[in-house]
């Protein structure tokens, strides 16, 4: 099975607010392979990594050491990007642009031809539900509207790789059965899907294999049955242990 | 309480307290304008005394149309440009310009002063003298000074150079005497009895309208005028040759010198000798004017001699 | 390449739906045509006051829409979070800066041949005449001064914390350039070492953004043309000043965290 992401210990380090401290390491020697066709998901407490391990994927923050590859390319370069789509966790797109406006954007810099791009966006559009207000500027939209557009710009070239960042986040129970039913889909069709995210409920049902990283460091990663299996309970009892967590005896 | 109408009865209750009050205040502040100097120009009420420098920079802009923005600014020699030439072409103001009005700019300091000459103008002109073209036909754009001319009016009505400067366009190069009369009417308002402006309206009577009574009543008003601004100094004081104010000489030996060649056109040669004995006293050459006079007075005794030329 | 011009149209588009530019250009069309209407001794042939003032207007609108619409681009993607998302595709840094560039000065140009149309249809309403091609000299290298004033702002938004910092650092600096550019040699001479020295420094070093500026004169006044040998001079040299400040830009935007 061909690898589709890797990283090799990763380190990142931001300067450090705190007095007397000089850096602060976000991730430490990160080491994570993300095979051809897999659902991975990628968990962690709030300020585990998880978003920076993403930025670096994506190019937005630099390493201090290591490397990360996406399709075999180094991560800096930019046509790293060619086939991935990515949905960040806040979604915030130009106001003054339309739905469809938005979507030709993008798919003009995936070098998508016009006639492609025009039929793309109409499945697309249908897809997230979006059809109807193609042509109202995004400004009028709702969060749950903007969390689609998010999702229809992140296919909009039809990536081979799709890297999520909270995908579920502030959406009721049906848009969250929509973006599983889209993430399934696109496991059906041998697409890649990289997602982190809190629902662990969720990663149990579609993800294949998850990585749990706490403090900057890689904790585990495997299939989620063995994981579940070896911690003789779910997925939420897993991660508790993996992370340490002590529940607190009323006294 | 959604119903507007006590709201509409309190604002009309409003309105009529504040009128009320309004009239009732009136007759107290009106003693209190009166001693008060009231100025009603709205520049002045709006600019104080500074609307004074500005008008000057306006009078100025003037001639930097004039000579269609070939102009100094404060970093070059500007000894060529202190008096306008707009203004001293009229004749009417003293110049105090010395120097060469076309090479005020020097030579070109470096490489970039003078790549940048290429795109300012270059070339001492003047809009009556065709302009940058060299087209005599456009002479009449000398036009294109008004308005600047107009605005430093307005905003220094006291000034009079500005209204016998527009005057002077409007009634030779623009052929608009009615307005140069308007504007000469205007700065009379705002400065009475001012002998250059009755000077000047004198010529658009005499010159113009042909109006030689009329003329004759006006520069004679002038002269008058003339006289009450002596402020003690003796006439003989105020007309000496190395007087500094060369505005006050000037504009009696106009008004004399006029009122002569009036009386001259009119055959009253009696009153055309005595207006140019006045003037002799005030004319760098007297010479000339006296030799005038001694013509006229030999054509009164010999009607048929042929008057020479008047100087 | 395509990356760049499509970044470019958003800019554009982003341009003609915000109101400044409606706004500017309404208030210089009134402003113009309230001092059209002054009579000025009857006599309806004056024009070239109304030049100036019209000229001095699409100087300052043209500059405030340039600098205003630039100095928000970077700091509003990053505040709005839409720099993530674009900076997600196979777009690199440079693109990035070179499409935000192309897009503010492509909208310059645009707004600026509004404006010259409305002056030159003002002229011609009263001299009945179309001096094109000085129109063109001077709206040509107009808007390759505010190409030049782009790219300034443009690493300005890379350096300054907030917009608003920016763009009142840039409108300074530019007026500055623009007002006393032509005589800081002249006022170097007349000053003492060392600060003789440092304004003659900063006489050669700046752009000489007044050049274009004072060609206003020559259309106010109805002047010949300028050489086009002149004309395409200034264009190259405000272009070298403008990839001097793109690439400064692309160096420091290299260098920040985006997120």
């Amino acid at each position: 099975m061909s690898v589709i992401l890797k990283t090799e210990k990763l380190r990142v380090e931001f300067a450090n607010r705190e007095f007397l401290k000089s850096v602060k390491v976000a991730l430490s020697s990160l080491d994570l392979e993300v095979n051809a066709g897999e659902v991975f998901g990628f968990l962690g407490p709030n300020g585990a990594g998880k978003t920076t391990a993403i930025n670096v994927l994506l190019g937005f923050v630099p390493p201090k050491s290591g490397a990360a590859y996406l399709f075999g390319i180094d991560v800096r370069q930019p046509i790293a990007r060619q086939r991935i789509g990515y949905l960040p966790e806040m979604t915030y797109y130009y106001k003054f642009l339309t739905a469809e406006e938005l979507l030709r954007f993008y798919a003009k810099i995936f070098g998508v031809p016009r006639k492609e791009a025009d039929k793309r966006i109409d499945q697309l559009l249908k897809l997230v539900e979006l059809e109807q207000v193609r042509k109202r500027p995004i400004k009028t939209y709702s969060k749950g509207m903007q969390q689609r557009v998010g999702l229809a710009q992140a296919l909009i070239n039809k990536p081979d790789l799709l890297i999520l960042d909270e995908p579920t986040s502030g959406l009721d129970p049906l848009g969250r059965m929509k973006v599983r039913e889209i993430i399934q889909r696109l496991k059906n069709e041998g697409k890649t899907v990289f997602f982190s995210s809190h629902e662990l409920g969720e990663v149990e049902t579609v993800c294949d294999r998850v990585a749990i990283i706490h403090q900057g460091e890689l904790k585990t990663v495997g299939r989620v049955t063995d994981i579940i299996e070896k911690h003789h309970g779910n997925l939420e009892k897993a991660f508790l242990d993996i992370v340490g967590y002590q529940p607190q005896t009323a006294s | 309480m959604n119903s507007p109408r006590p709201f509409f009865l309190l604002f009309i209750a409003l309105l009529i307290f504040c009128f009320g009050l309004a009239a009732d205040l009136q007759p107290q502040f009106q003693s209190l304008q009166n001693d008060r100097h009231q100025s009603n120009n709205f520049f002045s009420l709006l600019l104080g005394d500074s609307s004074r420098i500005f008008a000057n920079d306006f009078f100025v802009k003037a001639d930097a149309y004039y000579h269609s923005g070939y102009y100094p600014t404060i970093f070059d020699n500007n000894s060529a440009f202190q008096t306008p030439h707009m203004a001293e072409d009229t004749g009417a103001i003293a110049s105090h310009n010395q120097g060469e009005e076309t090479t005020f700019m020097g030579p070109p300091r470096d490489w970039i002063d003078s790549f940048g000459r290429n795109f300012i103008p270059n070339r001492h002109t003047h809009l009556d003298e065709g302009g940058p073209t060299d087209d005599l036909s456009k002479s009449s754009e000398v036009r294109e000074i008004l308005p600047w001319l107009e605005l430093s009016a307005d905003l220094d009505p006291k000034d009079i150079r500005t209204y016998i400067v527009t005057t002077f366009w409007l009634r030779t190069k623009l052929n608009r005497v009615p307005e140069a009369e308007q504007v000469l009417r205007e700065g009379l308002r705002n400065n009475p009895n001012d002998p250059q402006l009755l000077f000047e309206l004198g010529r658009i009577y005499f010159e113009n309208y042909h109006d030689s009574a009329r003329a004759r009543n006006i520069w004679e008003a002038a002269l008058r005028s003339w006289a009450r601004q002596a402020r003690g100094v003796p006439q003989s004081e105020r007309l000496k040759l190395n007087n500094e104010n060369f505005d006050d000489r000037f504009i009696f030996e106009q008004l004399q010198t006029n009122l002569a060649q009036l009386e001259e056109k009119a055959g009253n040669l009696d009153a055309a000798i005595e207006h140019w004995q006045q003037a002799k006293l005030a004319s760098p050459n007297p010479e000339e004017v006296q030799k005038h006079i001694t013509d006229l007075e030999l054509k009164q005794l010999v009607p048929d001699v042929l008057a020479p030329a008047t100087p | 390449m395509k990356n760049i011009f499509a970044v470019a149209g958003i800019v554009i588009k982003e341009l003609y739906r915000r109101k400044d530019f409606y706004v500017l250009f309404i208030l210089t069309i009134l402003i113009c045509l309230i001092m059209a209407s002054v009579n000025v001794f009857n006599d309806n042939q004056i024009i070239r006051y109304l030049k100036e003032l019209c000229l001095l207007l699409i100087w300052v609108s043209s500059l405030v829409i340039a600098i205003t619409t630039t100095a928000r681009q970077i700091p509003a993607e990053k505040e709005n979070r839409t720099l993530l998302p674009l900076l997600a595709k196979p777009l690199s840094r440079t693109q990035l800066i070179f499409g935000k560039f192309l897009g503010c000065w492509l909208a310059c140009g645009l707004v600026l041949i509004c404006f010259y149309v409305f002056l030159g249809a003002l002229a011609a309403s009263r001299e009945h005449s179309w001096p094109l091609l000085n129109y063109f000299q001077a709206a040509f290298l107009h808007w390759f001064t505010l190409g030049t004033v782009v790219a300034l702002t443009l690493l300005g938004s890379l350096v300054f914390a907030a917009p608003s910092s920016n763009s009142t650092i840039c409108f300074v600096i530019v007026a500055t350039i623009l007002c006393i550019g032509r005589y800081l040699d002249a006022v170097a001479l007349s000053l003492s070492e060392p600060f003789r020295s440092i304004i003659y420094a900063i006489y050669f070093t700046i752009p000489h953004l007044e050049i274009p500026f004072e060609m206003r004169n020559l259309i106010i006044h109805d002047w010949p043309l300028i050489g086009w040998n002149f004309v395409a001079l200034d264009a190259i040299y405000l272009s070298a000043y403008t990839m001097v400040f793109l690439v400064a830009a692309c160096l420091v935007f290299r260098r920040k965290a985006v997120n």
